[in-house]
Formats: structure tokens, sequence, C-alpha cells
């Protein structure tokens, strides 16, 4: 099959990403519909469901190797202060300590863009880094921490945006406290306030949240000669192998990075951690393999979080709810080093708006960075932005749904080109009919009695398209049995599986045949990190690539082998027979076990995005909830998921998507938060108690509906991605569903007990 | 985390003696669920950890009519929690029993532990050297304060953890303690202490002195109880307020009633005064909401918290019109 190479364009926030990708020359014939497949669309178990629950799957923090020895490491517990001195000299002379390293051995490593070193004494969060301990044990370890002693010069701390932003406060970074402003403007806000029949404008503000995944952040390192591999719990192989071989001065080829299984990352572990390149160093000097693992603590202090919000939405509208201009003023803090908090993409993007004006400011505080977390900015933006548009529908005395369809565009609003498809329409209308959306309260609060119910909506829109480069071999052995390869990870989302189910179902084989392995950067073609909801769609179409190779492959192979014209085969079930002379058949494990070597191999490549077209994901999530006016608690009753995502690839481990990303939407929605201390700038949420997260028992009844079938404009899988639209719009839905209830807006999320209580209080 | 012995005596008096020896520098241990995260944080460094459970004949309910009911310390919570006779005559301590924790720390988690577990106050359990560690100052007194007391505090401004302790107040409850080798009994709302008295501690208990029984004198026939607890989420998750009732009703009126309220206060919380209202009631709807307006009348909320007034107030009406009104 011929191949070109491209620069590949896609489309993440502002950036259009470029990058050089092989792709099939041509388009392909796209994958059967679903009602004709045994295996994609269906109810498949996970492929790697039997190891998880017996025990078997051995993760990145069970690996244990022979004379391996641990790491930990030591953190600021001050939120600002320079390092004067540090004296490891007790913590060496403690049995079993192998070796320590601090700013004073180890060279200049730049991190954060340059901003900070991996052993920077200028301490800018209590959770920044201060040495690094190899012991026999990780106890060992540990006791060692405490006995190293250092002198620190304590310097004043900002933890807020608001008091960051003031003129005279203390400064993170030599150039102050303010990070890359994110500015827009499309057509001319002020002409479009001024076309304004109705003019809305109100301040919402979200707080910060923290990924805190099952499994720590953890890391397992071994050196063969100057060749390094590391055991990673990673979203991302090839970064973590990347920005390994940076830091220490290696090519990418002596570093290989492998992960089998994961306990999630949600975004917190896209990129290398400064506790890998220690382990690194460590085991470098002591000879000896190291795991280095956070611990509960550290993966709320260290490890990324969504950063906070406040965003000011105004919008200007025609009497009949035609929107005149909108603009989205908004700031949030990244935590001590670069990283972005700006909100505005929705508001930008989802409804047909001609006259735009946004100005978000990120800020640096002394607290731990920011990193990616599902669907960055959209989630807190999709919330003040539905939230406000609930209103103004109330203001204009249209129905929210009749509002958002005024404004819906059919074209993308910022390269004004159409989509691939957009079925944002048929969400709203199976959704609003599987809510009961006519039964919502016509005026919010207007229910007597203490319990009262609602119901809300919010829309979605996220990328997720996927993009080349992504590449997947696939080699089918003598025995029948097919094995692919690809350098994508499963990060718990079904990766595996849905591979497996398209060879199955091309290859027209047992699924039980097909076998993947995933997550190493060593052996296995090159494709993307797991974010973005970027995986199924990049790497599904490398497989199905694959898999039709294999089946052309096989096909002239047993053609010379049968001695007949490759025109009068048939493949089918996993033989291949002449279409004229029954008695010329062959299985396919047959061909296999003809030829010389014994096994096939091809390899397949993610198609071209197509030209001319905006590639987005939508969706609208409806909310059904009970407020209990005395208590101010919330209970989410139901959430129903309505979401155009293309095709289905395992109705299963969809599901498994929405669920998780619905109760994070609830837990984010109604509870969790990190909380600093002002007064010292201490993080007082660094355990699952304090830190609250949604239990079994807070889930809602969840249904999944999804209205898009394939959209083979994409490619010929016609996958969009579904991990982060699944969360995207549950906070929003929430949040207009408690309006509903009880008439008062909560403008702050999350929504707690307090909160309503206060506000019902002072409106009686 | 320090390193500790682990002391497993056969016999109350073994223990005793063991732990009332100043010099051992012991702790008491029984389902460990709070003792082991107080240890694993470096708040407490004992040189020795003496485990009650392999204790015999501290885990017994026993109930006899007119006498009342008994629990001894070392009984697990979920024990409590599905006790018939305990649902059927103590209801509000069944049912407080039920709302603690998760299902894994009741199975763990001991009735003498429960009353005995330190604060949750976050500064407390993180790394602050605040007052009830010895420390100069409270943080939380004018920091994150959302979760702490409205009444009884100074200088520090925890609120007692404790649910079945609320239960067990509203029960008028008796504590048996043990010490070296003498035991004395006293009742629940002796055994809790206000900073103003000890800020260090939570209870009267001398150092080493063991809870060995709960002794709950019996209801009237008839007498009803329950347990409302709010928690911002739906399990595993400490009270935010909660209140306790148990009422005897003679007609259509309250004869008696008692109400405790918790996540209120540094003790489990109650006042005479409403207690008072409660004899001889003609209860209905006017009257219980005369009684909520005027519960906690002298709280002085600190700046996050001013809502747990509001809702201490909304539970006790909801308590009483669930037990009066809706019976
Ligand atoms: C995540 C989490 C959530 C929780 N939620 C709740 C909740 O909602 N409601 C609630 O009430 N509790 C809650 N708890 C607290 C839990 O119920 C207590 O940890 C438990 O009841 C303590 O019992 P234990 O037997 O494990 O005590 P231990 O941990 O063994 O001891 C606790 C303390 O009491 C002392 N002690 C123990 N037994 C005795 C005794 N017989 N005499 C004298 N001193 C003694 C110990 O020295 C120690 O200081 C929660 C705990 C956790 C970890
Ligand atoms: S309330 Fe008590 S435990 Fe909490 S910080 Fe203040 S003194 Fe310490």
């Amino acid at each position: 099959m011929s191949r070109k190479i491209i620069k590949s364009k896609y489309d993440l926030y502002e950036e259009k990403i470029e990058t050089i990708a092989e792709v099939p020359s041509e388009k392909e014939k796209p994958l059967a519909p679903n009602s004709k497949l045994k295996y994609v669309g269906k109810d498949v178990n996970r492929y790697d469901g039997y190891d998880k629950v017996s025990g078997s799957a051995i993760y990145t923090i069970d690996k244990v190797l022979p004379n391996m020895v641990f790491a930990r490491v030591m953190v600021s517990p001050h939120p600002h202060a320079k390092i004067k001195s540090i004296d490891v000299s007790k913590a060496l002379k403690l049995k079993g300590v192998l070796h320590i390293i601090t700013n004073e051995n180890t060279s200049e490593i730049p991190w954060y863009y340059n901003t900070s070193k991996l052993f920077d004494k200028h301490l800018r969060y209590q959770g920044d880094e201060v040495a690094c301990v190899a012991a026999e044990t990780e106890k060992i370890a540990e006791e060692a921490l405490s006995l190293i002693k250092v002198e620190y010069e304590i310097m004043p701390h900002v933890v807020t945006a608001e008091s960051a932003m003031k003129e005279n406060a203390p400064k993170i970074h030599n150039n102050g406290n303010f990070g890359r402003p994110s500015e827009y403007t499309r057509g001319n806000f002020d002409e479009g306030i001024k076309q304004a029949d109705v003019t809305i404008e109100d301040t919402f503000t979200t707080q910060v949240e923290v990924h805190n995944p099952t499994e720590v952040h953890c890391s397992v390192v071994n050196w063969d000669g100057g060749k390094l591999t590391v055991w990673d719990s990673t979203q991302s192989i090839f970064s973590v192998r990347d920005n390994v071989a940076q830091s220490l001065g290696l090519n990418a080829s002596d570093v290989r990075v492998v992960k089998k299984y994961m306990g999630g990352g949600f975004g917190s572990k896209l990129e290398a951690g400064k506790y890998t390149v220690m382990a690194a160093l460590l085991a470098k000097k002591i000879g000896r393999p190291v795991k280095a693992a956070m611990n509960r603590r550290e993966m709320n202090l260290s490890v990324g979080n969504r950063p906070d919000s406040n965003q000011t939405i105004t919008i200007g509208t025609k009497k009949d709810g035609t929107f005149t201009a909108m603009s989205h003023i908004a700031y949030g803090v990244m935590g001590a080093y670069p990283s972005g908090s700006s909100s505005y993409w929705p508001l930008r993007s989802i409804y047909k708006c001609p006259n735009i004006k946004i100005d978000n400011k990120s800020i640096y505080i002394n607290a731990g960075r920011a990193r990616p977390f599902r669907a960055p900015g959209h989630v807190q933006g999709t919330f003040a932005l539905e939230s406000i548009i609930d209103d103004l529908a109330l203001k204009l005395g249209m129905d929210p749904i009749e509002l958002r369809l005024k404004n819906y565009t059919e074209v993308d609003q910022d390269g004004d080109v159409p989509y691939t498809s957009k079925l944002l329409k048929e969400a709203y209308e199976k959704g609003a009919e599987e809510i009961g959306w006519k039964n919502r309260n016509k005026i919010p609060g207007s229910q007597t009695g203490e319990i009262k119910t609602g119901i809300g909506m919010a829309s979605q829109i996220w990328w997720g398209g996927g993009a080349p480069p992504s590449y997947a071999t696939l080699k089918l052995n003598s025995d029948g049995s097919a094995k692919i390869f690809s350098g994508t990870q499963d990060i718990g989302t079904g990766t595996y599986t849905f591979m497996q189910q398209i060879a199955a179902d091309v290859l027209e084989i047992p699924i039980d045949k097909v076998n993947v392995d995933l997550g190493d950067t060593g052996t296995m073609p090159y494709s993307g990190g797991s974010g973005g909801s970027m995986t199924a769609p990049s790497v599904s179409p490398a497989v199905y690539d694959a898999a039709i190779q294999m089946k052309q492959k096989l096909i002239s192979n047993a053609a010379a082998i049968l001695e007949v014209d490759e025109s009068n085969l048939i493949y089918s079930s996993g033989n291949i027979s002449s279409k004229n002379d029954s008695s010329k058949s062959i299985e396919i494990k047959d061909v296999v076990g003809k030829i010389h070597e014994r096994v096939l191999v091809t390899t397949g490549a993610r198609n071209e995005n197509p030209n001319g077209y905006a590639i987005n994901s939508f969706g609208a999530q409806f909310a059904k909830v009970e407020v209990d006016t005395m208590t101010g608690i919330v209970r989410v009753k139901k959430i129903v998921a309505a979401h155009d995502i293309g095709r289905v690839l395992n109705r299963k481990t969809l599901e498994n998507q929405f669920y998780g990303g619905v109760i994070m939407g609830l837990g984010y929605a109604l509870m969790e938060n990190r909380v600093i201390d002002d007064y010292t700038g201490k993080v007082l949420t660094t355990n699952l108690h304090d830190y609250k997260m949604p239990t079994m028992q807070d889930m809602p009844d969840i249904k999944v509906i999804i209205v898009s079938e394939e959209d083979n404009l994409i490619s010929p899988t016609g996958v969009k991605g579904i991990g982060e639209p699944a969360m995207i719009p549950t906070p929003g839905a929430i949040a207009n569903a408690v309006f509903n209830a009880i008439g008062v807006r909560i403008k702050s999320l999350p929504i707690t007990p307090d909160k309503i209580l206060e506000a019902l209080n002072s409106k009686s | 985390m320090k390193d500790f012995n682990y002391i497993q005596p056969d016999s109350l008096s073994q223990a005793g003696k063991y732990l009332s020896n100043r010099n051992n520098d012991a702790v008491i241990l029984s389902g460990g669920t709070d003792l082991l995260s107080l240890i694993k944080e470096n708040i407490y460094t004992n040189e020795n950890v003496v485990n009650l459970k392999t204790i015999p004949n501290l885990n017994n309910i026993k109930y006899k009519k007119g006498e009342g009911l008994t629990i001894g310390a070392l009984t697990k919570i979920s024990d409590v929690a599905e006790s018939k006779i305990i649902k059927e005559k103590f209801t509000v301590l069944a049912e407080a029993a039920k709302e603690i924790a998760s299902l894994q720390l009741r199975n763990m988690g001991t009735v003498g532990g429960n009353i005995c577990q330190r604060p949750r106050c976050w500064y407390y359990r993180e790394d602050f050297d605040c007052i009830k560690k010895g420390g100069g100052e409270c943080f939380a007194y004018q920091g994150e304060n959302k979760y702490h007391c409205i009444i009884g505090g100074g200088p520090c401004y925890i609120v007692h953890p404790s649910d079945l302790a609320v239960a067990l107040t509203a029960l008028d409850a008796k504590v048996k303690l043990f010490f070296d080798d003498s035991s004395r009994i006293i009742p629940i709302h002796e055994f809790f202490i206000l900073p103003e008295d000890d800020y260090l501690f939570e209870n009267i208990l001398r150092d080493g002195e063991i809870v060995t029984e709960i002794i709950i004198p019996d209801l009237p026939d008839g007498a009803k109880s329950s347990y409302i607890k709010i928690k911002e989420r739906e399990t595993w998750d400490f009270a935010v307020v909660s209140a306790a009732a148990v009422i005897s009703k003679k007609g259509s009126n309250i004869k008696s009633g008692k109400i405790a309220y918790g996540g209120v206060a540094p003790i489990p919380w109650t006042e005479e005064i409403i207690n008072k209202s409660l004899k001889n009631l003609n209860a209905d709807k006017n009257e219980i909401e005369k009684i909520s307006k005027i519960i906690l009348a002298d709280a002085e909320p600190l700046e996050k918290n001013k809502y747990k007034v509001i809702l201490a107030k909304n539970l006790v009406k909801r308590i009483l019109t669930n037990l009066v009104l809706d019976a």
C-alpha cells in the first residue's frame, strides 16, 4: 500500500500542531458499519480485565527488579524559601542509605521550560524538591529524609491570584507573577454590545481540583551500560523518553520507556517527573535499579491540578435571543511554574457569535504547578458559560435549549469551515426526552416543600478527532494468532480491547486469537500520548490499516500457494478460496505456515485529516437533582449523557468512560476542593479524607445515549475521542439543575451545603 | 513514622499495670483506625503500643430490662449498628453507628476507640504546631474554619469527631474507666471536656486510663430516638453537623426529651434550656419551630462556618418533626 509523507496539522486550543507523518496516500474504504460487524461496537470484555481483576497485572508501582533500591524525595515544607545550606552527613551515616543527591552534587538540569532546575535553591511552593535519597528500603529512605538538615531563608508567599496580582506582591519569578496572557478578538465586541437589546454580565469562580489517580506517580529505572530503561506510570511513553533523554544528555534511542498497566492519570502523567530523572541519576551512581514513588501527600502537592478560575462573562443579545457579542475576562492560578489557566475556549467556539473579546490571565502563586486535567479549561469554562446562558434564557423568557438552538452554528466560528459532523441538535433532542425536560420547573425554585427537584443541562464541544502520526504493527502467526504492537499506551480506557476488536473484525477471526502489546518505546512503532481524547481516533485507523494490508498480503500469498489468480480469490471467515474451484481453499494460518518466515508483518498508519473541515465532538448532558433546602445537600439522581462521538468502538468501555467522566464532574461540581491556608501558604487537603472525592454511593443513575454513527470524513474507523467530552458538561448541567430546583444561582464551585444554605438564607 | 514495640496483654489488669506506668510511654490501640494514622503522621511518637484486642470479654453487648444496656469498649462499631436490641430500643445509637465512616472502618473501629478518637482539624492532622499540639497558636481561628466549632471554642476550635458520642450524650450514657487496677464510672457529659479546661485533650482520661464499658440507662417503653447526620458526601465522611434526639411521649405531648448536637462544639453539645423546654411540651408545628429558633442562641460562629447555625436549627426542626409529628 502506498504511503506519503505529509505535514500533519492538528488544532488544540490556539496551537496549530504540525508534525511530519507518514500516511496512506489514498483514502481507504471505511470499516463496515457496526451493524455488520461481530466485535466492533459491541459489549466486548476488556482484554486486560482478567489480569486486573485477579491481581496478576503488574503495574509500575508493583514492579520489583532484582537488587532494586528505593528513592524518596525530600520536599520543601515552606511555600516560598531559599536554601541557605544543606547538610546530608547525618543522613548518609544511616545504615542502608546509599546515596543522596541535592543541588550541591548535581549538575544544573533545566526544568519547567527553563524557569527552574531539577534542584533549585529557590523553592517556590510547599512540595518543591530539595533532595533525593536512595536506600535499601523505602522506610530507610524515608527516615533519611528526616535526618537531612536544611537551613531555609523563608520568603513571603502568595497563594491566591488576587494577592499575587497586586503590585507590591512578593515576586515568584524575576519577571513577576503573570504568565503568558491569552487574548483574542473576533469582530468588534463594543459594536456588538451596542446592537444588543439585552445584556447580561456575571462572575463565576471555580476551585483547584487535584487529579488524584489511584496509582501514584512512580518510576522504576535500570541502566544497562549507557542505556537506560524506565518503567513509568505514564500517559505518554514517548514524551517521557524525550524528556528523560534531554535531561540526562542521552540520545532518545538510549532511553527505553515501558508501561503496561496504569491506575489512572487524567492528564497529570503526560510529562516526565523530576523523580524519574532523580532515580536515573541515583541508579547510575549506585549501579542498581531504583524505584521512586510518590505518596498520597505528594500527589496532592506536586504532580498537577486543574487551575482555579474567576471568569466574568458578558453576553449581548437581540430580543429573540441572537447573540451579538460575548466577552470572557478571566484569571486563574497556574501554580509556581509555567502552565496555563485559561478557560475561554467553550465561549469562543460553541455558539454562533460575530463579536468576541477574550482576555485570560494566568497567575503564578506559591503552590503546585497546574497540569492538563481532563479537558483543561473546558470544564470550568463550560460551567460558567452554560450557567450564564441559562440565566439569560430566564431573562429573555426563553427555554434554555431554544436559546442554545437560536445560536447554533453549522460552521466552525474560528476557521469558518464546516464540521465533519455535528449532531448536537440530536443530542439536545434525545437527552431532553430521556430526562423529561418538559417536566422541569418553568419557574426555578417554585416547588414547595423542603426537598426540591430540578432539571438542568449543559452543552459540550471538544476536539478529539485524532491525527497522524500514529502507527501499529500487526503480526500474523502460523497458529492463526495475531499480535498488535503500538507505541501508545492503555491508561485504563480500553485501548488494548478496541485494537483487538478491529483486527478480529477485519481479519474475520475470533477475538481471542488477537493479542496486543502496548507501551514500549524500544520495540514499538510510534503512537502519541494518551491525552486530549486523541488515542482511539488516532490509533484505531492505524490498526485498521495494518489489518487491511494483512488481508491483502494473505490473499497475495494464497494466490501464489494455490496458484490461482488473486482476482479469483475470496476472503471469508479466515479462509481464502477460489471463486470457481471449491477444492482450492486455504485457512489463513496455513498461508502463514507455508511461507518461509512463518510470520507475516504489516505496519499500518493513521490517515491524513481532511482539509477544509473542523473536527469536533459535541454533546449535551442533562442532570436531575434533589436539593434539600433544610441541609443544603445536593443529591444528583440522574445524568443523561447524549453525545456525538462518531463510531462506538466498544459499548462497555465507552460507558465506563462516561461513568468515570460524570462522577469526576460530579465531584468537581459538589465537593472536590484543594484548600490552602493563606497565612502559612500550606495545603490543608493532602489526604483523601480532607480532599473529598465522590464515593460509589454518590453515583447517580447514568444513562448514555450516542447519537452518532461513524464519521468517515475523519478516518476509516470514524471515531472521535470521548475521555474528555464525558466530563466537560457535567458540572454545568448540575449547577443549572440546582438553580432550577432552588431558584438561586450558586456561582462558585463546588456547590457545598454551606453555600446553598447561605444563599437560601439571604434570599428569604 | 517512628518504630514502636507492640504489647499484647492477656488481661485487663496486665494492660492496666503496663499502661499506668508512665515510664512505659505507651499508647492504647483498639481497632487502630485512628491511632495508626496518628503514628504514621508523626503526631504520636510513643515507644510502646498496647493492643487491647487480645483482652477477652471487652466486646459484649448486654441488655437487661429496667437496668439498661452495656457495651464493651472493644465492641466493633458494625456490631452496634447491627445489634437487634440497639436498633429497636436505642435506635439513635444504631443510626449513629451506621453513619460512621465506611463499612471497612466500622468493621475495624471500636466503640471505645470511637469516643477516644482525636480531632480531625486539618491543622492538627497536618504539619502545624498548633495549640493542641503544644504550640502557640490556633491556626483555624482566623484560617480555614469551615468545619470548626460554633460554640464552646477557645483557645482551640475543634469539633468532636465522634458520632457515637453524640448519640450517647442524648442517651445519658456513662463511661466506665479502668486505671492501674481500679475502675470508676462517670457520666458522659463529664467525660468530655472543653478546651478552656484542657486544650491538649478532649476528655478526662488520665494517661494510660482505659475505657472498658459504656453503660446506657434503660429507656421507658415507647421512647423514640433518632440520629441525623449531615455530611458533604454520602459516605466516608465526618459530620458537618449532626443531631441526636431521644423523646418519651405521653399522648401527643412530649413527656421528656434530650437533644445533642455533633459538629458544633469541641464536645458533644447539649443545651439544658432546650431539654427543659421539651418537658411536657404539646409538640405541634409551631412549638417545634419555636424550639428550633432558640437553639444555640449563644453560638459564636467563626468567619467560615456561620452556615452551621442555620444547619443545626434546621436539623433540630427535622428531627423533632420526624419523631413527634410524622410518627
Ligand atoms: C476515613 C475515616 C473516616 C471516619 N469517619 C468517621 C465518622 O464519620 N464518624 C465517626 O464517629 N468516626 C469516624 N472515623 C473515626 C473512626 O470511627 C475511628 O477511627 C474509630 O472509631 C476509632 O476506633 P478504633 O478502635 O480504631 O480506635 P484506635 O485507632 O485504636 O484508637 C483511637 C484513639 O483512642 C484511644 N483508645 C482506643 N481505645 C481506647 C480505650 N478503650 N480506652 C482509652 N483509649 C482508647 C487510642 O489510644 C487512640 O488515641 C473515621 C475514620 C477514618 C479513618
Ligand atoms: S482548632 Fe485546635 S486543633 Fe485546630 S488548629 Fe486550632 S488549636 Fe489546633
